[in-house]
């Protein structure tokens, strides 16, 4: 195929890609985005709750309708958007290979910005090779955007926001849900994510792993254990479960295979998820014509992905030769905007990784965070009139309860990351605020529904939605059933898109108590549990690398004994990272295994050499390009 | 494994029915569907068997990245199933080991 040439190449279509596009054609600049699939919207497609942050990042509005605005509006601004293409390779002479099923594209940008996601980490445990160990992404995918169920019961480990997420959307599919456990001893994700499914049954187990699972053909069970300060299982707290999917959501690895190979400086940074490009304000790489942006260029929320997109469209709108009428007054307007919103999404108790990660990047002092004004307070007890109670318990950098509030009754403020304030004199329990919160953490207590009696509204996103005069078992905050309720009004209204609202009538003792409902009786426990003997299970027989069949023993061997020492070394003695993946599954791993062995930091050991292609082509493409440049 | 028919957020277009063959049986999928989703709506989770230690392996990352879901498809094998869309007639199968070199 003939060379293509462009004056910006954007490679993937997530919201950072969807958003960098669209920011630079906005500006009149010429421009190309590849993406691998054959649907844009990256990760968004499959994100079906509503998103925080604010209404510049779409806050309110489902990921799955974020996806549909932005590809419209790279449409709209004239980018060239070309599915079904994977970026193998940038050249050192600057032009970029990418594979199609009929041939590769040769592109030769002036500027590159690689916007290419992250994957998913794996967790090495006996067995956890097995079909039916997914990731999570691989659930969503699967479920949401496929129709397709995984299975019928599901262990989720991880609970930071995707844990607890997919954990949610995977009982809206009708999907049980084991349990979801946490190495840590903390629940990393928002609490309001945990109160969704804690509130519908679902156990949180903190200092908790998995041993091991076990299966014929595929996952038929899971054993879980408590662990001690040091992640170690503690025997005899070893626990069964029947479960038929285990589910991974344990982090995000940026993807920087590109990078690497484009040689941008690189950088080990925890907080940013592993090795990401060195990078500056503007998202310029030390390589000047490349950019990056989103997840890539360090693991954070998708809000933040499609600012900093905007932010690196912006620079390399403005860095182009060609006068594309960008005036230095609007770019700087523009540019200041975008790093103010970065600047909001990043406060906060959960904006601290990213702003101790960028600044570590930066060589930069962290920035102080400016004070937050209203922190969560315990709600004031109050026994009279109905109005809403906050329960979204930490600095979420969120405001749809604010802006969709008719009657101007809470305020976030200025600084979307301060705790919700009611003024209760306004608040007249519509519960239009109940339907727009992310977190579904609002709810309208009526207290003097009846003299003994308080009416609640609870937001509902599950089927069926119950009709008025229903009976239902209202639950506590846990998930446990402490009384009958009726059902007094249920909502769907449009405007509240896809958020019931349903109206329980309680004792006025459950007011404080009850918190959702369950229409039928609990999903029953599965019985007795078959499980073959598990006894001689050997942590050393877990399988680290998937495509060439490479035990732990295995590579602690070529540690110990042939005194292997960095990635490419186990590579060349074992394989492991020229299998079909090329890596993206073992090599976090194996880093962990040569960081423990050696008693070294992770951070001192770098991934195996990259070259190009970065994903398996077939002989036939490689001649083909070869071909059309002799004829 | 099944088909989600109802959600309280989405909703799944029930395409046009589409027949292949996984292992010389024939198995219905629906359109939209790829060849990983088809063959997981219809309870099959075993893809390939791993090329050393023969274990059974299936999907994992669906977005095309780990390539655990490497099958035959049309004779071709190393194919990543969870990108590649359903097609009527499409012959699928188990992929043993590495794959051999297809000879045209």
């Amino acid at each position: 195929m003939a060379m293509i040439n462009t004056e910006i190449l954007v490679i993937g279509g997530g919201p950072a890609g969807l958003c960098a596009a669209a920011e630079a054609a906005e500006h009149g600049a010429k421009v190309l985005l590849v993406d691998d699939k054959d649907v844009l919207g990256g990760q968004l497609i499959k994100q079906t709750h509503r998103f925080f942050g604010s209404r510049q990042q779409y806050a309110g509005v489902r990921g799955i309708d974020i996806a549909k605005i932005l590809i419209e509006n790279a449409r709209e601004f004239g980018v060239e958007l070309t599915t079904g293409a994977t970026a193998t390779a940038i050249y050192g002479d600057g032009v970029v290979a990418a594979a199609t099923d009929d041939g590769f594209l040769k592109v030769r940008p002036e500027k590159i910005i690689a916007a290419t996601g992250a994957y998913e980490n794996m967790l090495a445990f006996p067995n956890s090779d097995l079909p039916g160990v997914y990731g999570a992404g691989a659930v969503q995918t699967l479920m949401n955007v496929n129709g397709v169920a995984p299975g019928n019961r599901v262990l989720m480990i991880g609970a930071g926001n995707i844990g607890l997420i997919v954990a949610y959307q995977l009982l809206q599919a009708g999907i049980g849900v084991a349990a979801v456990i946490e190495i840590t001893d903390r629940v990393g994700g928002y609490y309001v994510h945990a109160n969704k499914i804690r509130r519908l049954g679902v156990p949180i187990l903190l200092r908790h792993t998995v041993k091991y699972a076990w299966g014929g053909e595929g996952v038929e069970g899971a054993a879980i254990a408590r662990v001690d300060e040091r992640y170690r299982p503690i025997p005899g707290t070893e626990r069964d479960l029947a479960v038929d999917t285990i589910c991974l959501s344990v982090g995000l690895t940026p993807l920087t295979e590109l990078l690497w190979n484009a040689g941008c400086g690189m950088k080990y940074i925890a907080q940013l998820g592993g090795h990401v490009a060195w990078h500056d304000e503007n998202m310029r790489t030390s390589r000047e014509d490349i950019y990056v942006a989103g997840d890539a260029s360090g693991i954070e929320e998708a809000s933040s992905a499609m600012i900093e997109g905007k932010v690196a469209g912006l620079n390399a709108a403005y860095a182009l030769k060609r006068d594309i009428g960008l005036s230095k007054k609007n770019y700087e307007g523009c540019l200041e905007d975008y790093r103010e919103q970065l600047c909001q999404l990043r406060r906060g108790p959960f904006g601290e990784k990213a702003r101790r990660g960028k600044s570590a990047l930066m060589g930069a002092p962290i920035p102080a965070d400016r004070p937050i004004k209203s922190t969560p307070v315990p709600d004031e007890e109050f026994q009279k009139g109905a109005r809403v109670v906050i329960e979204c318990e930490q600095n979420i950098p969120c405001d749809p309860c604010e802006a969709t509030c008719p009657h101007g009754a809470i305020t976030v403020g200025e600084d979307m990351v301060n705790y919700p304030l009611l003024d209760a004199g306004k608040c007249n329990a519509c519960g239009i605020c109940v339907a727009s919160c992310p977190g579904l953490a609002l709810f309208v207590l009526n207290r003097d529904y009846s003299q003994t009696e308080t009416e609640i509204i609870l937001p509902y996103e599950f089927i069926p939605v119950p009709n008025k005069g229903d009976r239902v078992d209202a639950c506590d905050r846990e998930g446990n059933v402490v009384c009958r309720a009726r059902v007094s009004r249920a909502v769907k209204s449009k405007k509240f898109d896809r958020t019931a609202l349903v109206s329980l009538v309680v004792e006025d003792r459950y007011a404080d108590v009850v918190r959702s409902f369950r229409i039928s009786g609990i999903v029953p426990e599965t019985g007795r549990i078959e499980k073959p003997d598990m006894s001689r299970v050997d942590e050393m027989d877990t399988i680290i690398c998937v495509c060439e069949d490479v035990t732990r023993r295995r590579i602690e061997e070529a540690i110990d004994r042939d005194g292997a020492q960095s990635m490419d070394e186990i590579k060349r003695l074992l394989r492991c990272g020229m299998g079909p993946c090329q890596g993206k599954t073992c090599q976090r791993l194996i880093m962990q295994i040569l960081a423990k062995k050696l008693n070294r930091n992770i951070e001192e050991f770098k991934p195996q050499t990259y070259r190009g292609p970065m994903k398996p082509v077939s002989l036939g493409l490689l001649a083909k390009a070869d071909d059309e440049e002799e004829n | 494994m099944r088909r989600i028919t109802e959600h309280p957020i989405l909703t799944f277009e029930q395409g046009r029915k589409i027949t292949f063959t996984f292992d010389g049986k024939t198995i219905e999928g629906r359109e939209g569907d790829t060849i990983a989703s088809a063959l997981q709506a219809a309870g099959i989770r075993v893809y390939r068997e791993s090329i050393e230690m023969h274990r059974p392996r299936g999907f994992f990352c669906a977005i095309g990245r780990c390539a655990n879901c490497s099958m035959i498809v049309d004779g071709v094998p190393n194919t990543k199933v969870c990108v590649t869309r359903l097609r009527e007639g499409v012959v699928v199968e188990t992929q043993r080991g590495r794959g051999g070199v297809r000879r045209d």
